[in-house]
């Protein structure tokens, strides 16, 4: 059976009355939820583990789908009307779609974003459908090395290319490792840096670590300086569709987003700052109206938010097929899977292909539902936006403490949330960036898994790593990829040096 | 909620005009901390067990290799911030304006609300512990509509309450309230 054959099977089972059911709710939630200010995907995804616990996992998974997609959705409506961007890739389009909306035309803004995103989903979904049965059989061919070097590839990538300080990048991913490592070491049964108490054992829950950093810091951190005065949300007038004139400045946006966002998505490298980044400045050097960017231009619209949601569908390949995520809601989604004893990789697709291609099939629904969905209730949409702060924070902590307390009913896992909340806010405060601790948490222990198993099959041979044609040029790769920006940061900074040095 | 610089400003880390002396004291108790906490990681591990069998690539190996890294990172930091290079805490502000002083009053109002909830949630119950919690950090934000706020904490941890225990099977404390809800 090739892919066409194995997603009709898997439409088979996502079509189902009861599935397409939890995929409407995985959606509708995924939208209200990511609409939220304060709540960016990864979030959306941690808060709404619960609500998934009693399903069976195909039913889980479907909604997942739905959450995840929503809640990339319901993150461009906010940076639109609010202009503040829920995750660092919607920056972008909360620049010109916030100006477009100043101007009258934030209709137009949230549905070139919404079909824009529609287009980039299903050709993402596409893609991911072709690509992934190709990677799986790519993925038999690696063992521990090869997978150990993958993870120092994501690790260094997600660090040094995203966030403005790599130092600041470093710290979280090894203060995420850190965390990683508390625990009952797997290999030998030793446990590490559990202090005697005995809750520890288990490690600390990726969840946790997400609701901590993402919802107690960012609360904390808002609380100390809580902007004072109305928000300024911006009414939605007419409906939302867009003008002839419109259609013809998106559709190529659109198709250039998706082509920058699905492969670089794709990528163990991953996520979505770097293609909305490219996507918005490849569309302005494009465009028949540059004199509009920075004023609200509609390719700046459609362009990144096409970027944004294809790589979306890329970051599914690796999260897939190899086991490997690439961004903090794919790391939520990777803990989904485990929660159901589910290991993603090329196991899966052999072992479990019903689960697999039904949940790639429901994306494609998923994403039509998302479009059917949105164009009509943007409007109520935008009422959420206006929910008092006061309100919309104290019930993000309610939830927090739901979703923490109710993985094992222990109150020592709500005493790590509360010191992680703490850790947030201080990484807030000094502009260190979150993500790559969330990712470190959960592939720290993994990365650590392979090195050893790797080292016990060369008999503690270090080489192994280098020598394996494989292993050696991933991990010439990643060394590159934390060497180059800093030469070339050292170059710029010795071309214009600072103004008023000491 | 990652920070990311946006496009017309490449660096979020500003080296224009030397930064505040409280800042830097800031900044480099931060790099001392992230020092410290590499040598705890590496003192801890040396108290790790090792079985014979697996001396060669035992359980303190990467603990070794992240704690070194840690005081690594902790001192390129310090260095960075003695050059002039500190944080502008300009990330992408949500409902956060960067530019104020921090507001102790606010955060310490919602610490206690947190403590109440963890101190609550097992005595008194998931929907007081809850409404309680929503109720103190609204008001600790400085909301002042009592009435409005104290009915929506406890509407909402009602309703959380019966949607997750009764329709998803989630088991939650009744506390106090057993028998009544």
């Amino acid at each position: 059976m090739g892919p066409l054959g194995d997603l009709a099977s898997g439409f088979g089972v996502a079509l189902t009355p009861e599935n397409l059911l939890w995929a409407l709710i995985g959606v509708f939630l995924g939208t209200a939820v990511g609409v939220l200010p304060g709540i960016g995907p990864a979030l959306t995804v941690a808060l709404l583990l619960p609500v998934t616990y009693d399903l069976e996992p195909i039913s889980a998974f479907i909604m997942f789908a739905g959450i995840y997609y929503g809640g990339m959705y319901g993150g461009s409506t906010t940076s639109i009307l609010l202009n503040t961007p829920g995750e660092s890739a919607s920056i972008v389009t909360a620049i010109e779609g916030n100006l477009m909306a100043k101007r009258g035309r934030g209709a137009a803004a949230l549905a070139t974003a919404a079909i824009g995103s529609f287009v980039a989903g299903t050709l993402g979904t596409l893609a991911l459908t072709l690509v992934a049965p190709v990677m799986v059989k790519l993925a038999l061919r690696f063992g521990a090395a090869e997978y150990f070097a993958l993870i120092v590839l994501a690790f260094t990538t997600i660090t040094a290319l995203l966030g403005g300080s790599l130092v600041r990048g470093l710290i979280s991913l090894l203060v995420g490792l850190t965390i990683g490592l508390v625990g009952v070491d797997t290999l030998t049964g030793q446990s590490r840096f559990t202090f005697g108490v005995p809750q520890l054992l288990d490690g600390i829950d990726v969840v946790t670590v997400a609701v901590g950093l993402f919802a107690v810091g960012e609360t904390l951190w808002v609380a100390s300086r809580l902007r004072h005065g109305a928000e300024e949300t911006i009414p939605v007038r007419g409906s939302v569709w867009m003008t002839r004139e419109e259609w013809k400045r998106s559709w190529k946006p659109w198709l250039r987003g998706t082509a920058l966002g699905f492969p670089i998505g794709s990528l163990p490298a991953g996520g979505a700052e770097i293609p909305t980044f490219l996507s918005y400045s490849i569309e302005r050097r494009l465009s028949n109206h540059p004199e509009e960017f920075g004023k609200g231009a509609i390719e700046g619209v459609a362009g990144p938010e096409a970027a944004n949601n294809a790589s979306a569908a890329g970051v599914l390949v690796p999260l897939l097929t190899l086991g490997l995520p690439t961004s903090a809601t794919a790391a939520i989604l990777l803990v989904a899977f485990q929660r159901y004893g589910l290991n993603p990789g090329s196991q899966l697709f052999q072992r479990d292909p019903e689960l697999v291609w039904g949940l790639i099939a429901s994306l494609y629904i998923g994403n039509v539902m998302l479009l059917v969905l949105n164009l009509p209730l943007a409007g109520l949409w935008v009422r959420l936006l206006a929910i008092p702060r006061p309100m919309l924070y104290a019930g993000i902590l309610v939830f927090a403490g739901l979703g923490t307390y109710s993985q094992k009913g222990s109150t020592v896992d709500l005493v790590i949330l509360y010191v992680l909340g703490a850790l947030g806010f201080l990484m807030r405060r000094f502009d260190i960036p979150v993500a790559p601790a969330v990712i470190a948490v959960i592939l720290g222990p993994v990365a650590e898994e392979h090195f050893r198993r790797a080292l016990q099959l060369s008999q503690g041979n270090y080489m192994t790593f280098v020598t394996r044609p494989i292993s050696g040029s991933i991990l010439l790769l990643a060394a590159l990829g934390l060497i180059v920006p800093i030469v070339l940061r050292a170059v710029q900074t010795r071309r214009t040096p600072p103004a008023s040095s000491a | 909620m990652e920070q990311t610089p946006l496009p017309s400003t490449p660096e979020q880390v500003s080296h224009h005009s030397p930064p505040p002396l409280r800042d830097r004291l800031a900044e480099l108790a931060l790099a001392g901390a992230v020092v410290i906490l590499g040598i705890i990681v590496i003192w801890e591990t040396r108290g790790i067990r090792v079985t014979p069998a697996y001396s060669k690539v035992g359980p303190r190996v990467i603990p070794y290799l992240v704690g070194t890294g840690l005081i690594v990172v902790g001192l390129w930091l310090a260095v960075e911030v003695l050059e002039g290079r500190t944080a502008t805490g300009a990330g992408d502000a949500e409902d956060a304006d960067p530019t104020l002083p921090t507001d102790w009053r606010c955060v310490g109002g919602l610490a206690v609300a947190l403590l109440v909830y963890l101190v609550l949630i097992e005595r008194a119950g998931f929907v007081i512990a809850s409404a309680l919690l929503f109720f103190g950090s609204a008001f600790a934000m400085g909301s002042r509509r009592i009435i409005r706020d104290a009915a929506a904490g406890i509407l909402l941890a009602i309703a959380v309450y019966e949607i997750f225990t009764r329709g998803l099977g989630l088991r939650l404390p009744a506390g106090v309230l057993t028998g009544l809800l």
